[in-house]
Order: structure tokens, then C-alpha cells, then sequence
């Protein structure tokens, strides 16, 4: 008897994938089923639970839509933990169905834009035609474009009699590849054994056919053709998707921003100058591309020109603009008297008829903790590569809530789609005796001027994040401890750990208002600081989210609880256990950044941001603090303030083991180079950055910042205040702000503001 | 025959300088039965740093360029001289259902030339045609004459709408001009294109001029001082006739070919994107139509 203990039910009389009409398990699902074990409640919640967890490592779903990065509405997308199954045998008709679709839809386009033989041989209605919003005069004919789809993706669907048809042809910018290569990559974790023991292919190499197939339309030429994904940033909805194949495929991920047409050529703007780029894999669809182009969507966004260079020859689009007319309701209605027209065959796949009632397969149901059976459709890769097509052995499905058109699945929920080896094949590798591709990029010395700014800015974040939440944690756990501290030294403590607050807050240092108690006051900049450490976390989310490609897998992770920590800090919840935690994940953000980040340009402009803001909180720390002049009673809990804001306290203990001592608190933090958070020590990393950026105006900034920081601030005290602490402040931080300006002029691009000309 | 010269100065003001600019432009005219193109030079300033001239999948002349220095204006000064000639009309006006069946019936060559000035485009679609209809359905009645019922549906537009800019602008939708009841001459050649289109009538919208000084003792007409736009009927064997519904004229009266199109998209005067910091943005137009004869 067949292993069989699946508890799950279909509706009867409905094809399904996994029983048939008796209630007996497909052959191909004996095999499965026993790959994949007993699948009992327990044991699929605890998977779910297990895919949700490495789904969040990855940042999908969360980090840009679940957070405030700009967009309202939130779909955090999910994995079902049972995978969808096709046999060798039905892969390979299916395969057979999508190249042969791929290839008359390349032979449509080409006619379309080209000689118009369906036009004038009367299969195409030209009304029809010439009135899509997806025809685009402007995109070029023969002899311009090659090849107009390199990567199609196709839309399966089986209805309730178990026959499959076509639901979407996706042309234009196809997306899934990247979550199907995620969704594996999170099923292989849970199932490591399964995938083996049922004989499931492997996919990873899917992005080298894809490398391969866009290597091939480079403009003639080009021996080591230099591709990009070309993304609308951050808000797009497959972002997640973008950053990820661009990783995959090792190339860089471009937003409209990075790059610019000069003399019929795309150029990426890069630290060291414009970068040519030959390939432009576009995830943004025709409509977005280019302002210039008549029918344009979206006022200014997109790269003026771009068309125009692609018409020139000078950069190809993958897939060609205008590639988005076979997305058309009525160009797939023509589509089989196109492909007997012009190939002379007929499609062996036929569109779903509307209103068809679907197949089902099992789902897992948080709600019941059950298997439920529910209809998908599932989408299969083709990349167009050697004179060849590759569909990839595997894909995503969307599962289907009630009432979705299969167009438009409303229910995040996806399938990792197994398409089963031949029994006693050998598998075959996905590519045989391919020459090697010549890498793309060397990341450690490319970046996109853009990153390289998001990478400051966010290191700036972080660090600000921190000395506000540490001074936050410091000054509550003070005040907790001894609440008597307010009244200490006529005020004293009050006065300095409110100055340290506002200066953590990076706000000018004032007097406590006329009238004002002084635990009122300290109390309103406890709860402003909250305020900065939750702006300056979302800061950080936003700016890592545009550049995840060059932060590591795991940080995805961290940003997630960091984001978390935001909303919570935005709900007013500000306890110790809560900054902690802040602190903690921010701490591991900083260690991944030097653990797991290759020394290029890339991370040194991450770890400037991070050093010039530590030099400027040490400096704020100490004009608040330690310039005022208090008695040595209240300098004692005010000087251990500050030192634990900045990490010191420990290492001042180890090193002097007695009472505070001004002197000695001011040279741990100013000039001890051995304290890695003193002064001293991040004019030495700002000084070796500068150096390896061949950088001689920053190296002169940073150098006469270390002379002024050579000084000894002596006890000289004047109207309440000890001059020479507040003169030495001042004199240093002037060549770090003038550091701070020069970076962004010298490094970062201009904002760019495309401008369409209006005019009749 | 007469000449007609078109002296075109378009003048767009940034306020700050742009970094970069990219432009597309319909302004020099082509060859057309009854017109022939003496001179066509387009002047920029400043100097393009790259310039393309091309040929559209319509047939008409396209200059695209782009300047990749800081520049506060751009100047686009075209200098047109053209030799027009009314060509004759049909000596026998056919049917207008007869021509709506030969063009839904056209195959080869004829399909490529009709075929494209049949589609209902973003410009030349309503969700209700009941406007449309209003206007072709007491002009194209049964056996008449295409010339006639188009000329009756040009008077006809003439009559009903207002020429009035402060109506539209360049994104107006259609449906909002049938409401309106007015708007520019782009307006009216997109009404008569898309009533055209709705019975079935291959329909151009052309792009060009029309004469600035009108001969003594005749009134000036609407449309000048601006690019002007007409459109363009199939209207079987004979191959084209223009209409003028802004004017209810039959062109070229005084008036110069510079393209055709679907609709506007496709012969835009001038297009452009700059790339800079945001500043006030101004454009003048000046156009000045003489016949030299």
C-alpha cells in the first residue's frame, strides 16, 4: 500500500493535484508523500512557522512593504510549507508549450514592429492593433532589435477537468524568477532530505541561464558586455525581487537616478566617474522608461533618452521596449493565427475561457491548522539564450483566495513549484559545456554613487540611533536608581544629563525655561530623545533598503527587528528592556558592517557616515557635560553619564579604579586612541578612508581636525562654563562639519529632477 | 504655385540652468502630394552635443537631440519653405459606405496605409460615443458622398464648437472637449478624427500651419500664431483629402504639411525632458506664416 498520510480532503468531482476521484494519492505524489514525511498538523505549523521565520531573514514582504518606506497598504507575502509538483513528463509537454509560445510571441512582436505581415495579409486587424496603448511607434524595427523578449514568463493553470491552459503571458517586465529562486532557497532549509528524496530539480542555475541570455543580446561588439537590473527603487512592489537577482546575477541594481544617456550610451554615475553599461535588464515595464517617449507614464521618472539610445544601437533593453503590446488582451486572442501565419503551427496551449472553474491543490490553513484545498496558477521561467530556450525545472505558484480572477491573485501566498527528475535519468546539468561568462562587475570598486550615499547616510543613522538611545538608557536607568539625583548639587546632575539628552539629540544646548522644575525638564528631553532614536531607526531602514544588495543576507535580518523597533518606539514604548534591544540590534548591524562587508569603496562610505557621527556625538557629549562647571559632587553621576553614553564607563574603571576625575575623563574620550570610541580613534579611521579614496582635500579636512584635536583642554573657568573644554569643542568640530559638506559635494550626485517641457 | 514660408521661434526658459535636456521634435516638414519642401533648417541653441535626424514609422522627419551642458534656454528656430499646389478632388464622390468597406476589406500595401488611421487611440476615445454619433449620424447618411459628408461634418464641428485656449490644454482628454463644446484647432482635428474613425473613415491628424496675414478685405483666421492642426480622410481610389474643421476649409488653402499621425502623440511639435534643480519653466511661441508669391 502506498505511503499515505496526507490528511487532506479535495472537493470531490474537481481535478486535483494530489488525489484523484477514489481519494487515492497520484503516483507522482507517492513518491512525495513519503519524501516529504508525516504531514500532521504539528508538523506543518511547525514548518510554517520555520518558513515565515527565513522569509523575514530575507526581508521579503517586510522591510519595504511592511514598513514605512512609503507605501500605505502592506502584503507581506508567505510560503506555504507543502510544494507544488509536476512530473518530468507533464514539465516537459508544459516546457515544450511555453518556449513554443515565447517563440511566437517573439515572431508577432518582430512582425508587428517590422514588415506588418499580419497587417497586410489581413490576420491582424490593423484597427485593433494600431489602437493598443501597448504599441509604441517609437520602438524600432527590423535591423534595430535583435531579439525583442529574452525572458518571458508564463501563467499555468489547470481547470476543475484537469486540462491546462494559458492564463497571462508576462512580456513586458516578468517577474517571479527571483521569488521562485528565494522560495526554493527557504523550502531547502525546511527540507533539505525531502527535496533529495523525491528527486526534485535543482533551479540555482536558472540565473546563470538568464546571465547568459542577456550577455547574448548585448549591442554587437561588446566582448564583456556590462548588464544592470534596472529597478523603480525601493516602493516598487517586487523591490525584494530586484535587489535579490541583482545579487544573483552579480550585476548592479540600477534606479533611473544612477545613470544617464551621453552619445547614444548608458552610463551608470559611479564614484569614480561614468561607468558604460550595455544591457539593461528592466523590471520596470515600457511605460516607465523614458520621459521623452510619447505615451509615457509618470511625468519625469524614468531615464530620458534611453529609447532613443536602444533605437541607436547604443544599449539594448531585455525585453526590447514595446515588448509590453503582447501583454494585450487582444494580442493573445490573435496570437494562434499569428503563430500558424508565421511559423506555420499551431499553439498547443489554448487561453483559460473566463469563468472556467479551477483545479485544487493542498494548502496549509493558519486559521485550522489543516490542509485545505485551494486553486493556484503557477508561473514557469523561459530565457532565451545560445540559440536556445531554457525553461527553468521549477517555478512559483500563487495560490488562488475566493473569488480571484487567476489574472489577479489577491492572497499573498506562494508555492514552491518541484518539477520532478526522469526516474533513472541521471540528472542533467541546466547548462552543458557553456563557455564562462567573464564577471560583470568588481563590486569593490564600482559603486553607484547613489549607494555609496544611502551607505553614509545610513551609517550616520545608526550611529545617531545609538548615542541617543544609549544616553536615553543611561540618564532613565540614573534617575530610576536614585531619583534624589535631581536635587543633587543645586541641580547639577539635572542640568548635565539634560544638556547630554539634547546633545544626543544633536539639538543646540539651552537654558531650562524660567519656572520650569528641573525633573519636568530632564523628563521632556527623555521622551524627545525617544523620539530621535525612532526618526533616526527609520532612517537607517529606509536608507538599507535601497541598498541591500550590498549589505549581507543576514542583515536583512536585523533591519527586520530594527523596523519593529521603530514601530514600537513610535507607540511611545520606551523601556530599558526596549532600548536594549535597540541597542543590541544595532550593535549587530555595526558588526555585520565589519564582520561581513567586503573593504571596498562601498563599505568605507558606510563606516565614514559612522565615524564622523561618533566624532561629532563624543564632541556634543562632552561640550554638554564636562564644560559645565559643576561641583565635584555632581560631576561624579554627570561624568559617569557620559561615559557610559559613549561605552567608556567599563574601560575608564579598568583603567583608573577611582572616582571621577575630569582629566582623566576627558583623555579617554578625546584622545586615548586605543578607546574605540574616543575622539582620537575615529580621526585614525576617518584619516585611513580619505587615504584609500585618493582623496587630498578630505585627507587635509581630516588633518587639520587631528591637529586641533592635538590640544589639551586645561581647567579654565569662566561664567559657569570651562572655556577651554568649549574652545577645544568648537575647533574640531568645525573641520568635521566642513568634512561632512565636503563629502557630499565632492562625492554624492546632484539631486536629478527630470522635467518634462511642456508645449503644444 | 503659391510658397508659403514659416518662420517658427520656440523659446522655452528655465530659470536656472539644466544640466541636460533631451528634445524630439516634428518641425520640419515633409513632402506630401501637393506640397513640396523647398528649405527646412532648424536652428538650436545652444549647440546640441549629440543630434539624430530619423524618419517615424509615419513617414514624417524627426530631429532628436540633447544638450549635456548647463544651459538656462533652449531655442528652437525653424525656417520652413514650401511650394503648395490644391490637388484636385474626386472627380466622382464616392459612397462613404462603399469607402468604409474597402477600408475594412484592404489587404497588402493598402492595409499598411489605411490600416493605422482606423485605430481608436487614447486621443481619439470616448467611453460613449452618443457625442460622436450626434455628429456623424446626420451627415454620413445612406449613399451620400464621403467628400460631402465629410465636409458637412467639418461644418458641422465648425458650427458646434468654440475655438477658445482657455478650454484645454495638451492633456485634455477628449471626452472633456465634446463636453466643453470648444478648445484649440488640436482639439477640433482630434473631434473630426475620432467621429471619422467611429463610422469607419481612415482618418490622419495632421500637423502644420496655416498662413499668419490674411489677404486684405478677408478676415483673419483662427489658429494662427501657433502650429496648427487639421486632419485627413481616406476617401477610396483617389487616396487622401485634407479637412479643416477649425476653419471649415478645405487645405492647403494657406495651409503647410509639416506631418500626420494617429493623433497628437504621434506628431508632437516639440517634446522634451530637462535634467536639473527645479526652477520656473516658461515657453514662447512664435509662428509666422507668409506666402511669397
Amino acid at each position: 500500500m502506498a505511503f499515505d498520510s496526507l490528511r487532506y480532503s479535495p472537493v470531490a468531482g474537481r481535478f486535483d493535484e494530489v488525489r484523484t476521484d477514489d481519494g487515492q494519492l497520484r503516483p507522482t505524489w507517492q513518491a512525495v508523500a513519503r519524501a516529504l514525511g508525516p504531514l500532521e498538523p504539528g508538523v506543518l505549523i511547525e514548518r510554517q512557522r520555520q518558513a515565515d521565520r527565513l522569509l523575514d531573514a530575507e526581508g521579503t514582504g517586510h522591510l519595504v512593504h511592511d514598513l514605512s518606506v512609503g507605501r500605505a497598504e502592506s502584503h507581506p507575502w508567505r510560503l506555504d510549507p507543502v510544494p507544488f509538483v509536476l512530473d518530468a513528463v507533464e514539465f516537459e509537454w508544459l516546457a515544450a508549450c511555453a518556449v513554443q509560445r515565447m517563440q511566437a510571441i517573439e515572431a508577432t512582436l518582430a512582425d508587428c514592429y517590422g514588415a506588418q505581415r499580419l497587417v497586410a495579409d489581413g490576420v491582424l486587424n490593423p484597427a485593433t492593433l494600431f489602437g493598443l496603448p501597448g504599441y509604441r511607434p517609437t520602438a524600432g524595427g527590423p535591423g534595430v532589435i535583435a531579439r525583442w523578449v529574452s525572458h518571458y514568463a508564463i501563467d499555468l493553470v489547470r481547470d476543475d477537468g484537469g486540462v491546462w491552459y494559458v492564463a497571462h503571458d508576462a512580456v513586458d517586465a516578468p517577474s517571479g524568477l527571483g521569488y521562485s529562486l528565494l522560495n526554493r532557497a527557504v523550502l531547502a532549509r525546511l527540507l533539505p532530505d525531502g527535496l533529495r528524496a523525491a528527486g526534485a530539480s535543482s533551479i540555482h542555475r536558472h540565473a546563470d541561464v538568464v546571465r547568459r541570455a542577456l550577455a547574448a543580446v548585448a549591442p554587437p561588439g561588446r566582448p564583456s558586455p556590462r548588464t544592470v537590473v534596472f529597478s523603480g527603487g525601493p516602493t516598487s512592489d517586487t523591490y525584494v525581487e530586484h535587489s535579490y537577482l541583482a545579487t544573483r546575477l552579480g550585476v548592479h541594481l540600477v534606479e533611473a537616478a544612477d545613470v544617464v544617456m551621453r552619445a547614444g550610451r548608458l552610463w551608470l554615475r559611479a564614484l569614480n566617474g561614468l561607468e558604460p553599461i550595455d544591457v539593461v535588464y528592466r523590471r520596470l515595464g515600457d511605460a516607465y522608461l523614458d520621459p521623452l517617449e510619447p505615451g509615457h507614464h509618470g511625468g519625469g521618472i524614468g531615464v530620458p533618452g534611453l529609447v532613443w539610445g536602444a533605437r541607436r544601437g547604443g544599449v539594448t533593453l531585455a525585453n526590447a521596449y514595446g515588448a509590453a503590446l503582447a501583454e494585450a488582451p487582444a494580442f493573445a486572442a490573435a496570437l494562434p493565427d499569428a503563430a500558424q501565419h508565421l511559423l506555420g503551427e499551431g499553439l498547443r496551449l489554448d487561453m483559460l475561457p473566463s469563468g472556467a472553474r479551477l483545479a485544487t491543490s493542498p494548502v496549509f490553513d493558519r486559521t485550522s491548522g489543516s490542509l485545505v484545498p485551494r486553486p493556484l496558477v503557477i508561473r514557469l521561467q523561459v530565457a532565451a539564450h545560445d540559440g536556445t530556450f531554457t525553461v527553468m525545472r521549477g517555478g512559483a505558484g500563487r495560490v488562488l483566495a475566493e473569488g480571484d480572477e487567476p489574472l489577479h491573485p489577491t492572497a499573498q501566498v506562494a508555492k514552491d513549484v518541484w518539477v520532478l527528475d526522469p526516474p533513472g535519468v541521471p540528472r542533467s546539468p541546466v547548462l552543458v559545456a557553456a563557455p564562462s561568462l567573464p564577471p560583470q562587475v568588481d563590486f569593490g570598486a564600482s559603486v553607484p554613487t547613489r549607494v555609496a550615499d544611502a551607505l553614509y547616510f545610513l551609517g550616520r543613522a545608526a550611529e545617531r540611533a545609538e548615542v541617543a538611545a544609549r544616553t536615553l538608557r543611561v540618564v532613565s536607568q540614573q534617575l530610576e536608581q536614585d531619583p534624589a539625583l535631581v536635587s543633587v548639587a543645586d541641580g547639577g546632575w539635572a542640568i548635565g544629563a539634560r544638556a547630554l539628552l539634547r546633545a544626543a539629540q544633536g539639538v543646540p544646548l539651552t537654558a531650562v525655561p524660567e519656572g520650569v522644575p528641573l525633573a519636568d525638564a530632564v523628563a521632556t528631553e527623555v521622551w524627545s530623545a525617544a523620539g530621535v532614536v525612532g526618526g533616526q531607526l527609520a532612517t537607517v531602514v529606509r536608507e538599507a533598503a535601497s541598498v541591500r544588495e550590498y549589505l549581507s543576507t543576514t542583515t536583512g535580518r536585523v533591519l527586520g527587528r530594527i523596523a519593529e523597533a521603530q514601530v514600537a518606539l513610535a507607540d511611545g514604548v520606551v523601556s530599558p528592556d526596549a532600548l536594549d534591544t535597540v541597542l543590541v540590534d544595532l550593535a549587530a548591524l555595526a558588526g555585520l558592517a565589519t564582520e561581513s562587508t567586503v573593504r571596498g569603496p562601498a563599505w568605507r562610505f558606510l563606516d565614514l557616515g559612522r565615524r564622523l557621527e561618533r566624532a561629532l556625538a563624543v564632541l556634543g557629549a562632552t561640550e554638554a557635560a564636562l564644560a559645565l562647571d559643576v561641583s565635584p559632587l555632581g560631576l561624579q553621576p554627570v561624568a559617569e553619564a557620559t561615559l557610559a553614553a559613549n561605552e567608556s564607563l567599563v574601560a575608564y574603571r579598568r583603567r583608573y579604579r577611582s572616582d571621577v576625575d575630569l582629566d582623566a575623563v576627558l583623555d579617554l574620550l578625546l584622545h586615548d586612541d586605543a578607546n574605540p570610541r574616543s575622539l582620537a580613534y575615529q580621526l585614525d579611521r576617518l584619516r585611513e578612508h580619505v587615504a584609500s579614496l585618493a582623496w587630498p582635500d578630505g585627507a587635509t579636512i581630516v588633518n587639520d581636525a587631528s591637529l586641533a584635536a592635538l590640544g589639551h583642554p586645561s581647567d579654565t573657568v569662566a561664567a559657569g562654563r570651562r572655556m577651554h573644554i568649549d574652545a577645544f569643542v568648537i575647533g574640531v568640530r568645525g573641520h568635521l562639519l566642513g568634512l561632512s559638506d565636503a563629502v557630499v559635494q565632492r562625492w554624492f550626485a546632484d539631486p536629478v529632477n527630470p522635467t518634462v517641457m511642456r508645449g503644444r | 504655385m503659391p510658397r508659403f514660408r514659416v518662420d517658427h521661434r520656440t523659446e522655452y526658459l528655465y530659470g536656472r540652468a539644466m544640466a541636460d535636456g533631451f528634445t524630439s521634435t516634428h518641425l520640419e516638414p515633409r513632402n506630401a502630394p501637393g506640397q513640396q519642401v523647398l528649405l527646412a533648417n532648424l536652428r538650436i541653441e545652444p549647440t546640441p552635443d549629440e543630434l539624430e535626424q530619423v524618419t517615424d514609422p509615419w513617414g514624417n522627419r524627426v530631429t532628436l537631440f540633447a544638450v549635456h551642458h548647463p544651459h538656462e534656454s533652449l531655442l528652437l528656430h525653424s525656417i520652413v519653405e514650401v511650394e503648395v499646389e490644391s490637388p484636385p478632388l474626386p472627380a466622382h464622390d464616392p459612397p462613404w459606405e462603399t469607402v468604409v468597406r474597402a477600408a475594412a476589406a484592404a489587404t497588402g500595401d493598402l492595409a499598411l496605409e489605411v490600416g493605422p488611421y482606423l485605430a481608436l487611440t487614447e486621443q481619439t476615445t470616448v467611453d460613449t460615443t452618443d457625442a460622436l454619433a450626434a455628429l456623424t449620424s446626420p451627415e454620413f447618411v445612406p449613399g451620400r458622398g464621403v467628400v460631402e459628408a465629410v465636409r458637412g461634418l467639418c461644418g458641422r464641428i465648425f458650427g458646434e464648437f468654440r475655438f477658445d485656449p482657455d478650454v484645454t490644454d495638451v492633456s485634455t482628454p477628449l471626452a472633456t472637449v465634446l463636453v466643453e463644446r470648444g478648445g484649440v484647432c488640436q482639439d477640433f482635428a482630434h473631434v473630426a478624427v475620432a467621429a471619422l474613425r467611429s463610422v469607419g473613415l481612415p482618418a490622419r491628424y495632421v500637423s502644420g500651419y496655416i498662413e499668419t496675414q490674411p489677404p486684405p478685405g478677408q478676415p483673419k483666421l483662427m489658429g494662427v500664431d501657433a502650429s496648427h492642426a487639421w486632419c485627413s480622410v481616406w476617401v477610396g481610389d483617389h487616396g487622401w483629402v485634407d479637412f479643416d474643421p477649425t476653419n471649415d476649409q478645405m487645405p492647403p488653402q494657406r495651409h503647410v504639411t509639416v506631418g500626420w499621425g494617429r493623433d497628437y502623440h504621434d506628431v508632437t511639435p516639440v517634446r522634451g525632458v530637462v535634467i536639473g534643480a527645479g526652477g520656473t519653466q516658461s515657453l514662447t511661441v512664435a509662428v509666422d506664416v507668409t506666402c511669397l508669391d
